[in-house]
């Protein structure tokens, strides 16, 4: 079997966690617990061994660590569709993503879509689709697109 | 020689002891990889941090899951991982010449004072970014209120300018209708105290005219308000009859000579047809609009004068009304058709309503309105309407002409003014009539006597018109019943349709409409 590590990133409070945990455990919070650091988990998708590290999002205090994501085969952007500013910091968090480790496969994850205040520019996704990205509106809570999004990267590795 | 020796061991012991007790209190655990990242080296102590038991010569990966991905080249630092066993490590990863030590650290105490520290911060950024959001909303919101109010006021300066003009309109005609009955009043007087003179005749005449004219007008402008009020709600509604073209334009002529001769400017009116003059259309809309064009074209020419020119031909009935007025700036010719708009300056007062509910009509009518207009040289307006030929001509034979007296109405009106006024017309007319004064008392009358027609009004006091009717029809009265409202409401109409009302005239009423009903309704019956 194949083993590949794989890296979520992405700014503060936009689902990382939540969307990693309901892919491998199926299982959804509402309350916010920052991540400290990374946390690890393992999961099998078709005949990969995926390693899914879940890396602390960028925030006030620190910028993400680049030195966790050394040795990925291929990230998870995330972004919360109702904070404008998370989905257009997504440019400058690839670019600490293909400095460090260069330009591996790469999906966008536009997570929190079962909320009422959506504010993504058409636009926007259109820039990302550009780039070669694959571009899915998930929502870790209502489990829409997780499953997907995951695939989407493990058929890219 | 064995001295320096035996110190020599004495130091790599204690060195081994005092790294013994810093990998024991800092519950350091370590395992080493050689290039190939098969397991060379570990610490037993792995399994404390829910790692397996290493095994030697075996690849890293297939027992650490970390290190997938990585080489044994790479020197990293990875301050925060959370174990297999929950709990926070640090992890330091040091190559050297033929192997990669990987030494992990519990980091335990760090991780919770930056877990606290980070949760605090993120949780005020999150709500700074509400707070932007919601102040973000709210300026949105009053942008939007702004927006609105401003819009208000145009409305609400627009209905006061429309309610003053309103006002003045509605002023001039009533101060001419007070003055006018004034003078006849005391023409009559002189009258009764002197020998009737010619002169006092005329100047009746003349007065008496005016209070006429006063009087349409005012009732135009109360049709038009009402005609807008059902604009709003689409509920003009076209009902075409048999007309003479010839008489309407003569009718038309009649009712504004008046207006261009207090002008001193012409009026034209020419009616020519290539097939007769009967046709099949709403006369009394087609009134109501030419009345409102030419009215409107006498208004605004003080020099020269107006021309109303119709012509019928191949079942079509095409009008122009040209003035040699002021005209119209190209700026303000789409702006008039809006309903309550007046051009600025002009020193003419109205209610800015005539225009659209004209163009309204002949759209209904199946015409279409056009203005062409210079300033300074005039305005001509057209439109054209289908009007098909009518069957017979009979239906215009005057039938208020004949003689009425053996006709017998009950006159069911509580305004006894209003009552007076029928009563007298219809007298003239050698009618019998008989008045009531609410829909109880008509009951009670039709139970006890036989009239040939009831005027019945609606808005009565202790039994409405709707409630005698409604008697009427319980008691199996056959008496032909025609309403005379001030409602021009179309569900009024039908109501009494429903109701099996043999007429429906909206108030005012002159007496020639009453008898012809009259002889409508009784020749049905």
């Amino acid at each position: 079997m194949k083993k590949k590590k794989i890296c979520m990133v992405g700014d503060f409070s936009v689902g990382k966690t939540s969307l990693t945990q309901k892919f491998v455990n199926n299982v959804f919070s509402d309350k916010y617990l920052t991540t400290v650091g990374v946390k690890i988990d393992t999961v099998e998708v078709m005949d990969t061994k995926l390693v899914v590290w879940d890396v602390a999002g960028r925030d006030s205090l620190s910028p993400i660590n680049a030195s966790y994501l050394v040795g990925a085969a291929g990230v998870i952007l995330v972004a919360d569709g109702t904070r404008k500013s998370t989905v257009e910091g997504l440019h400058e968090i690839w670019d600490t993503v293909a400095g460090r480790i260069g330009e591996v496969p790469c999906v966008v994850a536009l997570n929190k879509a079962d909320l009422d205040d959506w504010n993504v520019d058409e636009g926007k996704i259109n820039d990302f689709k550009n780039r070669g990205w694959s571009v899915f509106e998930s929502s870790a809570k209502d489990g829409i697109a997780v499953e997907a999004l995951f695939n989407a990267l493990v058929e890219k590795l | 020689m064995l001295r320096k020796f035996s110190r020599v061991v004495s130091i790599n012991q204690t060195q081994n002891t005092i790294n013994k007790q810093l990998v024991s209190k800092l519950q350091l655990a370590y395992f080493a990889v050689d290039p190939q990242m098969n397991v060379c080296a570990c610490s037993s102590n792995l399994t404390d941090y829910g790692f397996p038991q290493l095994e030697c010569g075996e690849p890293i990966d297939d027992q650490i899951d970390f290190m997938i991905g990585l080489d044994a080249e790479t020197e990293l630092d990875l301050p925060v991982m959370s174990s297999p066993s929950g709990i926070p490590i640090s992890i330091n990863m040091m190559p050297s010449d033929d192997q990669l030590t990987v030494l992990i650290s519990n980091a335990s105490v760090a991780t919770e004072q930056r877990q606290m520290l980070q949760q605090a911060a993120n949780e005020n950024e999150l709500l700074v970014e509400k707070q932007k959001k919601l102040m973000f909303d709210l300026e949105t919101a009053s942008i939007e209120l702004e927006k609105k109010n401003t819009e208000l006021e145009e409305a609400s300066r627009l209905q006061t300018s429309f309610l003053s003009g309103v006002s003045h309109e509605f002023r001039t005609p009533l101060t001419s209708i007070i003055g006018y009955t004034n003078l006849v009043q005391k023409g009559i007087e002189q009258m009764s105290r002197q020998i009737a003179s010619r002169i006092a005749k005329q100047d009746s005449f003349s007065y008496l005219n005016a209070v006429q004219r006063s009087s349409k007008h005012l009732l135009s402008l109360v049709e038009n308000l009402l005609d807008h009020g059902k604009l709003d709600s689409d509920e003009i509604f076209i009902h075409p009859k048999p007309t003479d073209l010839a008489e309407l334009f003569d009718d038309v002529e009649l009712l504004l000579a008046p207006l261009s001769q207090t002008k001193d400017i012409e009026l034209n009116v020419a009616f020519a047809s290539s097939e007769g003059n009967y046709v099949i259309l709403d006369d009394s809309r087609l009134r109501q609009c030419l009345i409102n064009l030419v009215g409107n074209a006498i208004k605004f020419t003080d020099v020269g004068g107006v021309e109303l020119l119709a012509h019928l031909d191949n079942e079509e009935l095409r009008i122009q009304v040209k003035d040699t007025g002021m005209g119209i700036s190209a700026d303000n010719l789409e702006k008039i058709r809006l309903p309550f708009y007046q051009v600025a300056d002009t020193g003419k007062v109205g209610t800015g309503l005539g225009l659209t509910i004209t163009e309204r009509i002949i759209d209904l009518m199946g015409g279409e309105l056009a203005i062409e207009s210079e300033v300074g040289s005039g305005t001509t307006v057209r439109f054209s309407m289908p009007a098909p030929q009518a069957p017979q001509e009979e239906h215009f034979s005057n039938l208020a002409a004949e003689s009425n007296d053996s006709l017998k109405v009950l006159l069911a009106e509580d305004d006894s003014d209003i009552a007076d006024l029928v009563t007298m017309m219809l007298m003239e007319r050698g009618v019998n009539v008989t008045r009531v004064a609410n829909g109880a008392l008509a009951v009670e009358a039709l139970h006890n006597d036989k009239f040939d027609l009831v005027l019945m009004d609606i808005h009565m006091p202790i039994m409405t018109g709707y409630e005698a009717i409604a008697e009427l029809n319980k008691a199996n009265i056959k008496t032909p019943v025609v309403v005379m409202s001030a409602s021009g409401i179309e569900a009024d109409q039908k109501k009494a349709v429903d109701l099996g009302c043999a007429a429906y005239l909206v108030k005012p009423v002159s007496v020639d409409e009453i008898i012809a009903v009259a002889k409508t309704v009784m020749i049905d019956d």
